[in-house]
C-alpha cells in the first residue's frame, strides 16, 4: 500500500496533532469507519502513539515543507495506483472495466467505494451470468437494474460488495424480552456455514448451526427444508391442476421460489409472469406458517413474534420486504405485519456467532425444535440447481399416477449437475411425456424464455434459479473461493445429495408433519387457506423501470 | 533605564514609560490589549490546524469577512493617504500639510492590518512570496499584490521620514531627499491596485449580482478609494479629538471633502450610467435583498453625503462628520456587498463569520488602533507644522 | 489540437467506476461520510475530484401526459476550459493551462489565495479547508496519463462508455451530428460556448437546467476583461506616473512664484 502521499499538509498534520490521530494511511487498508470492527479501530489507534515510523515520516514532512518553500515541485495528481488493465493505450479500451451499480436504496447488498479496485468481475458476473448489467437500454428510467442476486459480492476480490448488514437489527430483537424470535435456516446454509469456521467445503453442520442459534439467544429454530415439502406440496399440486388443464394458466409452468429469478422475469420477460408458479418460496411460506399456525399451536401473539430467516441469498432481503409479501397481516387484518420480519444470510450468522465468541467447533449439536422442521430428502435438494424439479417431479408423479415415483426419479440424473441448462424428458402415466428443464443462472435463461415466449416451447416444468450450482452458492454464501470455483460447488452439491440419499422419507408428501399441518390446519394442497397463506402473485408493472435491450 | 508605571487616577490609567518613550494604557486600551491577546492565539491555533478549524468558510464561500474586510473595504479605507499626499505632495496643496502626516500614518496601519489580515487568510501562508517570482501576470491580484507590497514599503520610507526626526536623525535628509520620488510612486502605486482590487471581480461575470458587476468596476473601486480618503480623515478627526483633545482645523478637512464631493459626484453619475448602460435599472425595482442593499448603499453612502457636502451644511463639525461616517460607510458597506452580499446567490448558501473570525478581525483592528494612538503620544503626527522642505 | 471528453449523459448508469477510478489513480481519499462522491448528495470536494450526481427529474413524454420521474446522472470534474479562469487569474501560476487541453495545478507555487475558486465559473476548484498546508484541489485531466497516450482514468473505466476521449474539435462534431440525428437529445451541447468553450462537452436528453448545470455562464471566455484590464494597466501606471509628475513640478514652480512674488510684494 502507498504511503507516501502527495501532499505535505498531510504529514504536517501529523505534526501539529501531537501524533495521536492514527497513521493517515490506515483508512487507506482498513476501513475504520467500518462499525463492525471495533477492536481493529482501537488497535490503530494505538498505533498512532509515537513511533519511529512517525518520527521519520514527520521528519520528511517538513523536509517536504522545506522544498515546497524553495521551489521546486511537480503537478498535482496522478500518485496514486491503478491497475494495470487500465494503463492500455487509448485506442485499447480494456474489455473487462468499472463495475456495476448499485442503488443506495438496495435492501440486498451495498459496496464499500474504498475497497473498491475497479477489477470489473461483478461487471462480469452481472452480464454474463446474470444478464443484467448491459441487458437493458439506456438511459435508465427511474431504477437501477439489480435482481439482488449478490453473485457480485462472491466475485469481487477486495470484499467491497457485501449484503446489506442486517445483524443489528437481529440483536435488537434478541435483547427485547417480549419479542419471541423465531428463525428458521434454508437448505443450504447449513452446508455453507462451517467453511466460514475453517471446515471443509460442503461440510453439514446442521446442529452446530441449531445450536449456535440457540447460543446467541434465538427463542425457536426451524427448518426451511419442512417448507420445502409443503412449497412442494403446493407447486406440484398447481403444476398438475395446470397439466389437467384445471388451471386457466399457461404451460410451462416456471418455479418462482428464486426471488432473483423472479425479479429477472418481472424486468424482462413481463409477458410470461403467469407462466409463474403463484406458491410462494419456502421461506415465505414458513414465515407465514409461523406467524399463523406456529403462533396458535404456541399460543403467541403473531404481533409479538419476530421472524428472522437465514438464507444463502442476498435476494431473499429483498423478498422479505415486497409489498406482497404479508399474507399473515392480510388475513390477520394488519397489513403491516410481515411475514418474515429479517433475512439474514449466512456470512452475517457467522459473523455473528464470531461477533459472541460462540466456538463454533466445538458446539454440539442441538434439533431443531419440534413443529414445522421435520424433513424430507426432496426438501433437502431445493439448496440445490435441480432440486426443486427433482422433488417436484417425485411428488407430482405421484399426485397424477397416485403411485410413488420410480427409482429413476429418486436418482432424477439429468437435471442434476453444475451446466446452466439441463433437460430431461419424463414419462408420466396418464398424463404421457412431460419435458422438463433447469436453468441455473439468469444468463441461461434467455435460451429457454424467448423460446416460451415465441409459443415455442416443448416444456412443460422449468425451474430457474438465479445462482449457477443453485441456492448452495447463493449470493449469501461463505466466499470460500474467489471466484467460486465449480469443486466449492460440487462439494456442497454432494453434502446436500448425501443429505437425500440418507434419508428414509424421500417425498414431500410424506413428510408426517406436513401430513399433520394438512389434517389440522391447511385443509389440503390449493385449499382457499392454503391459497391465502402460501400462495402469491407478481408485480406486472415492474417491468415499466427498466427498458430490456432487443438484441444482446 | 528602566520601565516606570505611574497611576493617573483621573483616568483610571496607567502611564508606562520607558527612556522618552510613554503609553498609557487606559481601561478601554487594556480591552484593546486582551483582543489582541485572543486573536493572536485564534491565528496560531488556524496555523496548525487550518482554516476550518475557526472560520465557517467553505467550498462554497471561499471568501468571507477576512478577505472582504481586510482586502477590500481595509485597502479603500486606507486609501485617504496617498490621496491626501497627492494632493499636498503633488499638487502642493499647501493648506492641507497640517493632516498630511495623520493619514499617511493610517495609511500604513491600514496596509499592515491589510497583510497581517490577508497573512492569516491564505492558506499556504508560507508561500506568501511566491508570486514575487512565478509570475501570474494576468491575474488582477498579481498588479495588487505588488503594488501593495511595494506601496507598502514606500509608506513605511514616508513615515520614516517623520520618525527621524526624533530618532537616527542623521538619515533624514535621504529622506527628505527622495521624498518627491516616493510622494509620486507613492501615488501611483496605490491608485493601480485599488483599480486592480474592482478588477479581481472582473472574473466573476455571472457570480457576482449584476448590481455590483459591472466591466467597469475597477473604475468604481478607484473613484470610492479616492473619496472615501477625506472622508475617513473626518472620522478620525473624531477619535483623535476624543483621545487626545486635539481638535483638527475644519478648513483642509472642508477643502478635502470638497474635492473628495466631486469624486463622488463622477462615481454616482458613472454608477448610474453603467445600470443604465446594462440595461438593469430594473433591478433596482426588484425589491430583493440585493436591491434592497445597493439602494441603501447609495442613498447613505453616496447621495446623503453628497448633499451635505455641496451645501452650507459642511461648514458645520457634526455634519462634516456625519459626512465622514457615511460616505466611509458606504464604501465599507460596497466592497462588504461585493465580496458577501453580492455572492451570495450563486453560492447558494448563507456565510456568516464564525466568532472567531470577528475576533481575529477585530484583534487587528484593535493592534492598529494601539500602534497608532502609540504613534501619535510619542510622535509628531498630529502636528501642525511640517519640517520638510 | 486540444483534447476533449465527450460526455453522453443518457448512458450514465451511476455506477461510479469514474470516482474510483479518480480516487485510484490520484490518491485521493474518501470522504464519503462528509462529502459522498455519488448519489443525490455528492459534490466535488478537496478529494472528491469528480463526482457522479444522480438527478431526479420529471419527464413528460408523448405517450403518457402525466410527468414521470426519471434518474439522470451527472459525472462533474473541471470542464478544463479553453480560457481558464483559474489560470487567468492565479498570480503565482500555480494553475497552468497545457497545450493539450488540460489545466494543471503545481502546488508548490500556490500561495492558497483561493482566487481561483472565485474566478473558475463552475466553481470547480476546491480547497483543502481542513489541512495544516492545504493545497488547491481539481481534476487534472489525467495529464500524466495522456502524456503516455492513456486515457484519464475515469474515461477508460466507465463500462457504459459514457465518455468519449478526443480531440475536441471531433468530439464537438460528433456531439452536433448525435444530437441532430437522435430527437430524444437536447438540442444544446453543454460546453461548446460555456466560458468560452470547454474541453468537456456535454450532450444529454434532460434539459441540462434540471441537471445541475449553471446556465448563466458567460457565453465568452470569463477572462476577457481582467486580461484586457492587465494589458492596458502598465500603460495605465506609467501615463499616470508621467502625468503626476508633471503637476508636481508645474505645482511646485507654481507655488514658488507666487512665493516669491509674494516676497516681492513685502
Amino acid at each position: 500500500m502507498v504511503t507516501w502521499r502527495r501532499k505535505p499538509s498531510i504529514k504536517i498534520h501529523l505534526l501539529v496533532k501531537g501524533l495521536k490521530m492514527r497513521p493517515d494511511n490506515s483508512d487507506n487498508i482498513i476501513d475504520l469507519k467500518n462499525d463492525e470492527n471495533p477492536e481493529i479501530l482501537v488497535k490503530q489507534d494505538n498505533e498512532g502513539a509515537v513511533s519511529r515510523r512517525n518520527f521519520i515520516r514527520f521528519a520528511a514532512g517538513t523536509g517536504i515543507v522545506a522544498v515546497s518553500a524553495v521551489g521546486c515541485g511537480g503537478p498535482a495528481g496522478g500518485e496514486g495506483w491503478f491497475p494495470a488493465q487500465y494503463n492500455e493505450q487509448g485506442n485499447f479500451p480494456p474489455h473487462v472495466r468499472g463495475r456495476v451499480p448499485i442503488n443506495p436504496g438496495n435492501v440486498s447488498i451495498t459496496r464499500d467505494n474504498a475497497k473498491c479496485i475497479l477489477c470489473g468481475q461483478c461487471t462480469e458476473a452481472c452480464s454474463k451470468m446474470e444478464a443484467v448489467m448491459f441487458h437493458y437500454e439506456l438511459p435508465l428510467i427511474d431504477d437501477i437494474p439489480c435482481i439482488n442476486c449478490g453473485q457480485c459480492s462472491l466475485w469481487c476480490p477486495t470484499g467491497a460488495i457485501t449484503e446489506v448488514d442486517d445483524t443489528a437489527r437481529f440483536l435488537e430483537a434478541l435483547e427485547d424480552p417480549n419479542v419471541h424470535v423465531v428463525v428458521q435456516t434454508a437448505p443450504s446454509t447449513r452446508v455453507g456455514l462451517g467453511e466460514e469456521f475453517g471446515m471443509p467445503a460442503g461440510t453439514n453442520v446442521e446442529g452446530s448451526q441449531v445450536a449456535a442459534l440457540k447460543a446467541l439467544g434465538v427463542d425457536t429454530v426451524l427448518d426451511t427444508n419442512f417448507a420445502a415439502d409443503l412449497t412442494i406440496m403446493e407447486e406440484a399440486k398447481e403444476l398438475v391442476r395446470r397439466l389437467k388443464r384445471e388451471l386457466d394458466e399457461p404451460i410451462p409452468q416456471f418455479t418462482s421460489c428464486c426471488p432473483g429469478w423472479v425479479r429477472f422475469c418481472e424486468y424482462f420477460y413481463p409477458d410470461l409472469i403467469p407462466n409463474l408458479s403463484t406458491t410462494r418460496s419456502p421461506m415465505g411460506i414458513l414465515g407465514a406458517m409461523i406467524k399463523t399456525y406456529y403462533a396458535e399451536k404456541r399460543g403467541i401473539d403473531p404481533k409479538n413474534i419476530f421472524s428472522v430467516s437465514i438464507m444463502p441469498c442476498t435476494a431473499k432481503k429483498y423478498e422479505a420486504v415486497r409489498p406482497e409479501m404479508n399474507n399473515v397481516g392480510r388475513k390477520l387484518g394488519d397489513p403491516l405485519m410481515r411475514d418474515t420480519d429479517l433475512v439474514l444470510t449466512t456470512r452475517e450468522l457467522a459473523r455473528l456467532i464470531k461477533m459472541r465468541k460462540i466456538d463454533f467447533l466445538n458446539l454440539e449439536s442441538a434439533p431443531y425444535d419440534k413443529m414445522l422442521s421435520e424433513y424430507t430428502g426432496a426438501g433437502a435438494i431445493f439448496g440445490v440447481t435441480g432440486g426443486v424439479m427433482e422433488a417436484a417431479v417425485r411428488t407430482a408423479y405421484t399426485f397424477i399416477t397416485g403411485e410413488n415415483p420410480p427409482a429413476s426419479l429418486l436418482e432424477f440424473q439429468p437435471v442434476r449437475g453444475l451446466t446452466g441448462m439441463r433437460e430431461a424428458e419424463l414419462e408420466i402415466p396418464s398424463v404421457g411425456k412431460v419435458n422438463v428443464a433447469v436453468i441455473a443462472g439468469m444468463g441461461n435463461a434467455h435460451k429457454i424464455l424467448d423460446q416460451v415466449r415465441a409459443g415455442k416451447s416443448k416444456w412443460q416444468f422449468v425451474e430457474f434459479m438465479a445462482c449457477p450450482g443453485g441456492c448452495i452458492s447463493g449470493g449469501g454464501q461463505p466466499r470460500t473461493a474467489l471466484p467460486p470455483s465449480p469443486e466449492l460447488h460440487t462439494a456442497r452439491i454432494d453434502s446436500i445429495y448425501s443429505l437425500d440419499e440418507k434419508s428414509t422419507i424421500r417425498l414431500c408428501h410424506e413428510n408426517p408433519e406436513i401430513k399433520t399441518v394438512y389434517k389440522d390446519y391447511l385443509g389440503e394442497p390449493n385449499s382457499e387457506l392454503a391459497e391465502q397463506l402460501l400462495h402469491t402473485h407478481f408485480d406486472k408493472d415492474y417491468h415499466k423501470h427498466l427498458t430490456p435491450k432487443k438484441s444482446v | 533605564m528602566d520601565f516606570n508605571f505611574v497611576f493617573e487616577p483621573d483616568r483610571w490609567a496607567i502611564r508606562v514609560s520607558y527612556d522618552h518613550w510613554s503609553f498609557r494604557i487606559t481601561p478601554v486600551r487594556a480591552f484593546l490589549i486582551a483582543l489582541i491577546a485572543a486573536a493572536g492565539c485564534i491565528m496560531l491555533y488556524r496555523f496548525a490546524f487550518g482554516l476550518e478549524s475557526v472560520s465557517s468558510l467553505s467550498d462554497r464561500w471561499p471568501w468571507g469577512l477576512w478577505k472582504g474586510w481586510a482586502v477590500f473595504a481595509g485597502a479603500a479605507l486606507a486609501g485617504g493617504g496617498y490621496f491626501t499626499t497627492c494632493l499636498v505632495h503633488v499638487f502642493h496643496i499647501e493648506r492641507l500639510k497640517p493632516i498630511c502626516h495623520r493619514t499617511l500614518l493610517i495609511s500604513l496601519l491600514g496596509y499592515t492590518l491589510l497583510l497581517i489580515g490577508l497573512f492569516v487568510e491564505i492558506g499556504r501562508w508560507f508561500n506568501f512570496w511566491r508570486p514575487f517570482v512565478s509570475w501570474g501576470h494576468e491575474s488582477p491580484l498579481f498588479e495588487v499584490f505588488w503594488c501593495v507590497s511595494l506601496y507598502t514599503i514606500i509608506q513605511f520610507l514616508e513615515l520614516t521620514e517623520i520618525m527621524t526626526q526624533k530618532v537616527l536623525r542623521k538619515f533624514h535628509w535621504i529622506l527628505v531627499r527622495i521624498f518627491p520620488v516616493l510622494a509620486i510612486v507613492g501615488v501611483v502605486l496605490p491608485s493601480m491596485h485599488q483599480s486592480s482590487l474592482g478588477a479581481i471581480y472582473l472574473m466573476m461575470e455571472g457570480r457576482l449580482d449584476p448590481l455590483w458587476w459591472s466591466p467597469y468596476i475597477f473604475l468604481f473601486y478607484l473613484l470610492s478609494s479616492l473619496y472615501v480618503g477625506p472622508a475617513m480623515l473626518a472620522v478620525e478627526s473624531v477619535i483623535v479629538s476624543k483621545a487626545f483633545g486635539h481638535v483638527t482645523p475644519m478648513e483642509p478637512l472642508k477643502l478635502l471633502a470638497r474635492i473628495g464631493g466631486v469624486l463622488m459626484l463622477i462615481y454616482l453619475v458613472l454608477k448610474i450610467a453603467d445600470l443604465v448602460a446594462a440595461n438593469e435599472l430594473g433591478l433596482l425595482l426588484a425589491n430583493s435583498y440585493e436591491s434592497n442593499i445597493f439602494i441603501a448603499e447609495m442613498v447613505f453612502g453616496v447621495i446623503i453625503p453628497l448633499a451635505i457636502v455641496f451645501s452650507p451644511l459642511i461648514n458645520s463639525r457634526p455634519c462634516l462628520i456625519a459626512y465622514g461616517f457615511l460616505a466611509s460607510g458606504g464604501v465599507f458597506l460596497n466592497r462588504m456587498n461585493v465580496s458577501i452580499t453580492g455572492m451570495a446567490r450563486d453560492a447558494g448558501v448563507f456565510y456568516f463569520p464564525s466568532l472567531f473570525e470577528f475576533i481575529v478581525m477585530f484583534g487587528i483592528v484593535a493592534g492598529v488602533v494601539l500602534v497608532y494612538l502609540f504613534m501619535c503620544e510619542n510622535f509628531n503626527i498630529l502636528t501642525t507644522e511640517e519640517e520638510h522642505e | 489540437m486540444a483534447v476533449g471528453v465527450l460526455v453522453d449523459l443518457t448512458k450514465c448508469i451511476g455506477c461510479g467506476s469514474c470516482t474510483v477510478a479518480c480516487k485510484m489513480y490520484n490518491g485521493n481519499k474518501w470522504i464519503d461520510n462528509r462529502v459522498p462522491s455519488s448519489g443525490e448528495k455528492a459534490e466535488l470536494a478537496d478529494e472528491n475530484w469528480t463526482v457522479v450526481k444522480k438527478h431526479k427529474v420529471s419527464k413528460t413524454s408523448v405517450s403518457d401526459s402525466d410527468p414521470k420521474e426519471v434518474w439522470r446522472f451527472v459525472k462533474r470534474q473541471c470542464l478544463h476550459c479553453k480560457d481558464p479562469g483559474c489560470v487567468s487569474s492565479c498570480f503565482a501560476k500555480a494553475f497552468q493551462k497545457t497545450e493539450e487541453g488540460p489545466v494543471i495545478y503545481y502546488p508548490h507555487n500556490c500561495v492558497g489565495c483561493r482566487y481561483c475558486m472565485l474566478a473558475c465559473p463552475f466553481s470547480v476548484p476546491k480547497f483543502e479547508w481542513n489541512k495544516t498546508i492545504p493545497v488547491l484541489t481539481k481534476c487534472m485531466l489525467c495529464a500524466g496519463r495522456l502524456k503516455k497516450g492513456e486515457l484519464p482514468a475515469c474515461v477508460s473505466a466507465c463500462p457504459t462508455n459514457v465518455m468519449k476521449f478526443g480531440e475536441r474539435e471531433a468530439l464537438l462534431a460528433e456531439a452536433k451530428r448525435i444530437i441532430a440525428d437522435d430527437s430524444r437529445y437536447v438540442q444544446y451541447i453543454y460546453g461548446e460556448e460555456e466560458a468560452g468553450g470547454t474541453s468537456w462537452l456535454y450532450i444529454s436528453d434532460m434539459p441540462f437546467e434540471q441537471l445541475g448545470f449553471k446556465m448563466n455562464v458567460p457565453k465568452k471566455p470569463i477572462t476577457r476583461y481582467s486580461s484586457k484590464y492587465m494589458h492596458f494597466t502598465p500603460i495605465f501606471g506609467a501615463v499616470w506616473g508621467i502625468i503626476l509628475t508633471g503637476i508636481y513640478f508645474f505645482t511646485k514652480r507654481r507655488a514658488k512664484v507666487k512665493k516669491e512674488a509674494g516676497k516681492k510684494d513685502t
